[in-house]
């Protein structure tokens, strides 16, 4: 579903992440776990874009959403002008772009490779690129701090993104010719039924017509979920869902990431609920200095952890 | 004292049209076109500012750093003396044209940081909201970032267009029949220099005073809505 491959993140001087790959598969529930600071909250903006990847590329089922990584892909670097360059020095095939990748020596400005390397990569790009928007349509996110839009109300913040982007696809389709029975009020109408069911579902439907300000923060992060839910997302990422929330608040919040989870959806989780992570993983990563430094079942992670730096996280966490 | 208050009051009730339909209603025709000229041309420069077009962008950045680092005098001499010697057909423009075309951009440039920092002051975790959920940067500015930042903007404004008030003084330099200019006129009729800065004084006061007052209920208002 998801494929994460050598992700390098700098923010300026500050290197986040350095080569990081995983793979998310369908159904599956996986906790990243770590100190803060580890980069695993990075890890995972990455996945739906928020951040930029300096190197690397994300995959969401076998469509490309970041630029094409020529790291990754020893055919095109056969194509740049340095590869030629090293080869007239005398290196071996191999040697030079086991030398390329090692020392990052390829230009910024694609350009300066060459015509031959540019095409390739635009060929790669046009063969395999989704849009960044329609991919976050299918991924949706929770937040640290809820971040529900202050300007609308329970109602509105649900439906906005499924009548706005159901509307966009509507004149698309009208604008290519494409007879459907659908209109704007309709996509409205079924919106505001779908909202309203997801309200009832973890018995919000009297907060429809407030506005966030007047919640309490389990009450916002709840709505948040069930935003992220209306768009019928393929899979969930949670930012540290529980970390802003009073101590009373934070059952109500898991239980219902729980109860998603039993539901078969794919889901990424940043948590520092270690009982929860342990509860409802399948698969737990441990984010350390901007590597994965250490991934397996719950069972493995938290009774037989092998890193040094896990087994002293954990004997501080647990 | 005495004799100053009746100066006073025999110069209001000769020459109180001129402060009051003249120069009151210039001021305020002068400021509200440079605050409504302003705002448009402004938000254009915000969003200038903003875009994805580095010419521009560097354009606009030096316009607005040029037009806050120069006096408005300075700015209005340009507009009605330099300007039309370089472009002759600008000699045909009577001067309050002009004099209104630097003060709209000037308040423009004002303007354009006021939207700019109402917008960066809306919480970036709004819009990491709306883009998560797949929702065009276009849409998520309109529909999540504006009807947000516009809350911090208009008081923002409105103490631009107190401001303008006050700044369109400047613009009797040149005659055009502001409140300033009918002091000028007054006191050339009347030679009484004290009791004419008196007047114009009370009057801008009330202009601002009246225009705070009225602003902070708004935003009273707008703080329940």
């Amino acid at each position: 579903m998801l494929d994460i491959c050598n992700i390098y993140k700098d923010f300026g001087s500050l290197k986040v992440l350095k080569g990081v790959s995983a793979h998310v598969e369908k159904g599956e529930v996986i906790s990243l776990i770590g100190v803060s600071g580890s980069g695993k909250s990075t890890l995972l903006r990455c996945m739906n874009l928020l951040e930029t990847p300096t190197f690397g590329e994300v995959w969401m089922e076998g469509k490309l959403l970041t630029q094409p990584d020529p790291y990754l892909h020893p055919e095109i670097i056969r194509a740049s002008k340095t590869f030629e360059k090293l080869k007239a020095a005398g290196l071996a095939d191999e040697d030079a772009i086991r030398k390329i990748k090692k020392e990052d020596l390829l230009h910024e400005k694609h350009g300066a490779e060459g015509k031959g390397y540019v095409r390739l990569m635009k060929e790669f790009y046009a063969a395999n690129h989704l849009d960044a928007n329609l991919a976050r349509q299918k991924m949706g996110m929770v937040f640290q701090q809820f971040n529900l839009f202050n300007n609308l109300s329970v109602k509105d913040n649900i439906t906005l993104a499924p009548v706005k982007i159901g509307t966009a696809k509507l004149k698309q389709a009208i604008r290519e010719g494409q007879k459907t029975t659908e209109t704007k009020e309709s996509i409205k109408a079924a919106a505001e039924k779908k909202a309203m069911e997801l309200l009832a579902r973890i018995g919000l439907e009297d907060k429809a017509d407030s506005f966030p300000a007047s919640l309490s923060g389990g009450q916002k992060q709840r709505i948040a979920i069930i935003r992220a839910l209306a768009m019928e997302p393929d899979v969930m990422l949670f930012d540290e869902p529980t970390s802003a929330l009073d101590p009373e608040m934070v059952g109500e919040v898991l239980d219902l990431i729980k109860e998603l989870a039993k539901s078969g959806m794919t889901m990424v989780v940043v948590t520092h609920e270690m009982g929860f992570a342990r509860e409802v993983s399948d698969r737990v990563l441990f984010v350390d200095e901007g590597y994965i430094k250490e991934e397996g079942t719950p069972e493995e992670i938290f009774r037989n952890p092998k890193d040094a730096r896990l087994k002293d996280f954990l004997s501080k966490v647990l | 004292m005495e004799t100053f208050i009746s100066n006073i009051i025999r110069i209001m009730s000769r020459y109180g049209h001129v402060f009051l339909l003249e120069g009151v209603a210039y001021t305020l025709l002068l400021s509200l076109i440079a605050v409504a000229g302003g705002s448009v041309l402004g938000a254009l420069f915000a969003f200038g500012k903003r875009g994805k077009i580095p010419p521009l962008r560097i354009l606009i950045n030096a316009l607005v750093e040029i037009v806050r680092g120069t006096p408005l005098l300075l700015q209005l001499y340009a507009g009605v003396f330099i300007l039309p010697r370089l472009i002759p057909a600008l000699n045909e423009l009577p001067d309050i044209v002009s004099v209104s075309v630097v003060l709209i951009i000037n308040s423009a440039a004002y303007v354009s940081e006021v939207i700019r920092s109402g917008i960066q002051a809306v919480d970036i975790g709004q819009t990491e909201a709306a883009r998560s959920l797949g929702l065009s940067e276009r849409t998520t500015m309109w529909n999540v970032v504006l009807p947000q930042a516009v809350k911090n903007i208009l008081p923002a404004l409105g103490n631009e267009f107190i401001t303008v008030i006050k700044e369109t003084s400047l613009a009797s330099t040149f005659y055009v029949g502001d409140l300033m200019t009918s002091y000028l006129k007054v006191r050339g009729n009347t030679f009484l220099t004290l009791e004419c800065l008196t007047i114009v004084g009370i009057l801008y006061f009330i202009l601002t005073f009246t225009l705070s007052k009225l602003l902070a209920a708004a935003e009273r208002r707008m703080k329940h809505a």
